[in-house]
């Protein structure tokens, strides 16, 4: 669904470490790797490492600012942890000139998607390059740890493509998204970048009942292991059949929205659209209140598409009134706390 | 909508069929005086209600002409007024006529009652009867008279069946306002089939449709069919189609295309204004003028606002804002 970027500074060590330990005695070794845990939290510089791990290191500390600080904070606080990411990502760039993450998260915040999106596009081949280069040095051992290592060594790019597959959806290219994402998968069988909730908005934007259906159909062998029965797919469904005039079958799909999430009356009432999580999508548990939450966000193409005055297109108006019809108890309370009230 | 020129034949058809053996002259003749004085001849609740629907259309339209000397909040006050006088007047129309369509549609349209409701609404009338579209040829469910026989395509040649054509152009629209693409396309190809001439203009609506679906080959082959006549609407869906699949040299040329196509081109897209909701057809407007653009980009807002930065990316277009800047200096517009 997403990655997590502390995990993967903490993978990127271990490997280090490990393969620095490989020389000698076993036993030694296992005893050393023992104190890993601690000495990475306690004595990071330590432990064997390279400019690439460093600057590695920045970027998660910068993703944990971004991404999982920034949202919660007052507005005075946010300025400073911009601030502070922001230095982070740059030191992290003059670190290790191909740390395509930090790169990929120090856009200057005025530019436009379209900005956005063509950068990311121009430099995509040179990240693929890049990436791939990094992979082949892991060496050609069929082990777990050259296999995770190689794997690691992909992930930029494969984030690289998801940004950019979320960038042309939101920049109203909804088949180079498509593209995007079937390159991505193609790479990235088991889907761990989560392109295809990006996707399955897509083919809701473009109305295309088919193309979902096939993609539900392909989730089964995608990590992590559930069916297509997601927030991402479930509001495509909703927003396809609503668009069809099928709304027996939207309100069904959005029913199952509600009795799989909890607070998901909440959620689709206020329709809060956050930023985009910067290092990848934000990590949520599987069917949890924010896992809703940040899938409305992204579904806001949708939602938001046609949206009068009243700041509502017609598909999330029609969400949030078939919510206070679904569940008119809960409705009212969640309205009563809003501002603005009632559902025009 | 010409609700005089079709009340002109409906009332001359009728009486055709009531004197019955008119030859073609005499029923030149007919057309002539019924056009002198239609009141006189409408004899039938059915065109009593298009009369009336006539008359309600006439007096929003000379309000609409009064708007540009008021101040926003007369304006608001005025509009509410005559969209609710239109709406009565319809009321009172369909109390001569229930079958009446036109005043149907109209009643529903100037309720604006949220673009979902209004589909809704208008899906109902074609469910419950609205529908008395005749096959070219037939005199259809409603039996009235056959048709003109002019000049005129398909089942519009019918000037009976025009109320459920138009009814069919309303959803194609409100399709496109709600966001329905799909639906949008399917109603306008419908209607192409039957009205083959398209004197709704319904490919221009399915045009911006098939931009907003990226449907190349839907686009393609509506143009094949059309002829591959270029129109306001088909040069703008070009560009926003071939922005979409990030095409970008050849949406500059479809973007300078649509340019140069019409007056003020460049000054619609890039300075939208409000456009009053349609009652229930697209309004007539001289070809290529600064209104046809106008009423393309009113249409089109949904979809060009769907692709955030289409507007900064057409202001950059060399020469683009300096045509649209130089259309506002010679006509006096804002800027």
């Amino acid at each position: 669904m997403g990655y997590d970027a502390k995990r993967e500074d903490y993978q990127r060590m271990a490997i280090r470490y490990a393969r620095s330990l490989d020389q000698g005695d076993p036993v030694v070794a296992t005893r050393a790797f023992s104190n890993f845990g601690r000495r990475l939290a306690q004595e990071r510089d330590s432990l064997p490492q390279t400019d690439a791990d460093r600057a590695f290191h920045l970027v998660a500390d910068a993703t944990d600012l971004i991404d999982y600080q920034l949202p919660f904070s007052t507005d005075e606080q946010a300025q400073e942890i911009v601030a502070r990411a922001q230095a982070l990502l740059a030191e992290a760039v003059s670190l290790d000139s191909h740390c395509y993450d930090a790169e990929r998260m120090a856009f200057d915040p005025t530019t436009s998607f379209e900005g956005r999106y063509r950068r990311l596009a121009e430099r995509e081949p040179e990240v693929l390059a890049g990436c791939s280069e990094a992979r082949d040095r892991e060496g050609a051992t069929q082990d777990e740890r050259t296999k995770l290592a190689q794997e690691i060594a992909m992930r930029p790019w494969r984030r690289w493509m998801a940004s950019m597959a979320e960038l042309a959806l939101i920049c109203g290219r909804n088949r180079t998204c498509l593209r995007l994402g079937e390159r991505l998968l193609a790479d990235d069988p088991t889907d761990t970048a989560g392109v295809h909730l990006t996707m399955a908005l897509a083919y809701a934007k473009l109305e295309d009942a088919a193309g979902l259906q096939s993609l539900a159909a392909r989730c089964a062998g995608w990590a992590p292991a559930r069916g297509a029965d997601d927030a991402w797919m479930l509001l495509a469904q909703v927003a396809i059949a609503q668009k069809a005039m099928d709304l027996s079958l939207a309100s069904k799909a959005l029913d199952r929205i509600i009795r799989t999430y909890p607070q998901a009356v909440r959620t689709i009432l206020r329709q809060t659209e956050l930023p985009d999580g910067a290092f990848s999508r934000v990590i949520t548990n599987p069917y949890s209140e924010d896992e809703l939450i940040v899938a409305v966000s992204e579904a806001t193409v949708l939602l938001d598409e046609g949206a009068d005055l009243s700041g509502r297109g017609p598909l999330g108006l029609w969400m949030a009134q078939e919510t206070a019809r679904l569940r008119p108890h809960l409705a009212a309370q969640t309205l009563s706390q809003m501002a603005g009230g009632a559902l025009q | 909508m010409n609700v005089r020129d079709e009340l002109v034949m409906r009332c001359a058809l009728r009486r055709r069929e009531k004197i019955g053996g008119l030859s073609d002259q005499g029923f030149q003749e007919l057309l002539l005086a019924v056009g002198q004085r239609p009141e006189d001849f409408v004899d039938s609740p059915e065109e009593a209600a298009l009369l009336e629907v006539g008359r309600a259309l006439d007096a929003y339209a000379t309000s609409l002409r009064e708007d540009d000397v008021r101040d926003d909040d007369e304006y608001q006050q005025e509009r509410r007024r005559r969209l609710a006088a239109l709406n009565a007047a319809c009321g009172h129309a369909l109390q001569t006529d229930p079958d009446c369509t036109d005043a149907q549609v109209i009643a529903a349209i100037a309720a604006e009652p949220g673009q979902d409701q209004l589909l809704s609404q208008l899906m109902g009338i074609l469910r419950d009867g609205g529908d008395r579209l005749a096959v070219p040829g037939d005199n259809g469910k409603k039996g009235g008279p056959a048709g003109s026989g002019a000049k005129e395509s398909g089942a519009w040649a019918d000037v009976f069946a025009r109320p459920a054509l138009r009814l069919r152009f309303a959803i194609a629209n409100a399709c496109l306002a709600s966001q329905r693409y799909r639906l949008c396309t399917k109603t306008c190809l419908e209607l192409l089939d039957i009205m083959p001439a398209d004197e709704l203009g319904a490919g221009k609506t399915c045009a911006i449709a098939y931009a907003r679906l990226e449907d190349e080959a839907g686009f393609d082959a509506l143009d094949e069919r059309q002829g591959r006549v270029g129109n306001t609407w088909t040069h703008l869906s070009r560009a926003i189609l071939l922005y979409k699949l990030d095409r970008m040299p050849a949406a500059r040329r479809a973007l300078r295309g649509y340019g140069s196509l019409c007056e003020g081109a460049a000054y619609a897209l890039l300075r939208p204004v409000y456009v009053e909701p349609y009652l229930p057809d697209r309004p007539t407007v001289r070809q290529a003028s600064y209104e046809e653009a106008m009423l393309c980009i009113h249409e089109a807002e949904a979809v060009l606002t769907d692709v955030p930065d289409f507007f900064e990316w057409a202001a950059q277009l060399p020469g683009f804002q300096d045509a649209a800047q130089a259309f506002a200096d010679e006509q006096g517009l804002d800027w």
